[in-house]
């Protein structure tokens, strides 16, 4: 069961970060699918809460780099496969029932996806198509886009695993949209990636992210990296509103997102303080 | 740090990246100042030079303790334990030139290694301990924000 939650947490990150190379219609289909297999996850995780087995987030690195979307289209269908040969270690009939119909659904369209050439998404290139970026600008948003994106992966787990294992229903609605809101802004950062070359699978998570046991330090540490993050998104919107009004847009509504989540964060740190 | 093209490749593929459940010794780097740290896992073929067979890093850091992991983990693999002492020292002495937050992940990397191959040195004498964790000394607190302080 261990190894079939590991490799629909593989797979769902495989399918993603295929979604950022696809520059066709294909790119919606694999987002859709990667939210089903995120789901996948979910359920599975639910299960070992309910029979009381301890689990964690730790998988291998994804690897992604190829030249055509066939050779991931071909890879993500191996991992179907073998996570179908190993549903029945799941003992939830329900669940594995859904899992695959779900999983011979997603197989028949991805085989029916077109090819694409996407070497360029691995080019370490580092431009942006029409626009014109300094070379400290560049430097500065590729180590802002492999901070961020690793960040978002995080957040994303780390707020699944609060609201998996808590029956709190405000601090699940929090988290709710917490983890909405990150796979947002991953999605924009992944996309980004691709276009300029570098985009890469975040590193697993190690336990002790997740596997917190101070919520109130949590939130407190969340915020302060929230305001950091705004004030980077602030260094950037400035270093690339000359050559693009898109970026410098783009970074200013970043920031200002990153002030909603602040204010669900000390909204949840509130919340949790007048129940102690 | 700036992002070549061969510092960019660690970022996007970060070689010996993950844990190790049958590790022979493990050993932690950290910054007590803001909770980042460093894990280093080993496999040892035991020898008089003890030889590390294989190697894999963990961190709860940024991009260039990613970085860093990834290159020094590189180095250490297939050598044996006096030539990774010798590497140990020989990035510690790299600090000089870098950054002050580039040289805190370097040093935590560094100290993590050092802290592996003592854990692993220590275990023959005592199976049961479990690892060294050594603290780094370098003030990763960026120029511009010590001078916003002060005001």
């Amino acid at each position: 069961m261990k190894q079939l939650f590991k490799e629909v947490h593989e797979a769902w990150l495989a399918t993603q970060f295929t979604g950022f190379m696809s520059q066709t219609e294909s790119r919606q289909e694999l987002y859709e699918f990667s939210n089903i297999l995120f789901k996948h996850l979910t359920w599975l995780e639910n299960d070992f809460i309910k029979n009381n087995i301890s689990y964690s987030y730790d998988i291998p690195q994804v690897p992604i780099k190829v030249t055509h979307i066939s050779h991931m289209i071909n890879n993500i269908i191996i991992r179907i496969e073998s996570i179908k040969a190993q549903l029945s270690a799941c003992k939830d009939e329900h669940i594995t029932f859904r899992m695959a119909s779900d999983l011979d659904y997603i197989k028949e369209v991805l085989i029916k996806l077109p090819e694409e050439e996407v070497e360029k998404c691995f080019l370490a290139e580092k431009t942006y198509p029409n626009v014109e970026l300094t070379e400290e600008a560049r430097d500065a948003l590729t180590i802002f886009l492999f901070e961020e994106s690793y960040k978002e992966y995080e957040l994303i787990m780390v707020y699944n695993y609060s609201k998996a294992n808590s029956n709190d229903a405000f601090l699940n609605r929090i988290y709710q949209i917490l983890i909405d809101e990150s796979f947002f802004h991953l999605r924009s950062f992944g996309q980004m990636m691709s276009e300029m070359g570098i985009l890469g699978v975040p590193r697993s998570l190690m336990e002790e992210i997740y596997k917190f046991d101070n919520l109130e330090q949590f939130l407190k540490d969340g915020i302060q990296e929230e305001i950091g993050a705004k004030e980077e998104c602030k260094r950037l919107a400035a270093a690339v509103s000359d050559s693009s009004e898109h970026f410098a847009a783009f970074f200013t509504f970043i920031n200002n997102q990153e002030s909603y989540h602040i204010a669900l964060m000390e909204e949840a740190l509130e919340y949790i303080n007048n129940k102690q | 740090m700036t992002a070549d093209a061969h510092l960019i490749e660690h970022m996007m593929n970060p070689k010996n990246y993950g844990n190790m459940e049958d590790a022979d010794a493990s050993g932690m780097g950290k910054n007590p100042l803001n909770g980042e740290k460093v894990a280093i896992h080993l496999k040892v073929d035991k020898q008089d030079d003890p030889l590390i067979t294989d190697i894999s890093f963990q961190a709860i850091g940024c991009t260039t303790t990613i970085v860093s992991g990834s290159i020094v983990t590189s180095e250490a693999r297939d050598i044996h334990f006096s030539r990774a002492e010798e590497l140990v020292s020989a990035t510690l002495g790299l600090l000089e030139n870098q950054s002050p937050e580039d040289a805190a992940c370097t040093e935590m990397v560094a100290l993590a290694l050092k802290a592996a191959l003592d854990t692993y040195n220590e275990k023959q004498k005592d199976p049961d301990f479990s690892m060294f964790s050594y603290h780094i000394t370098t003030d990763c607190t960026p120029k511009e924000e010590e001078k916003e302080e002060e005001k």
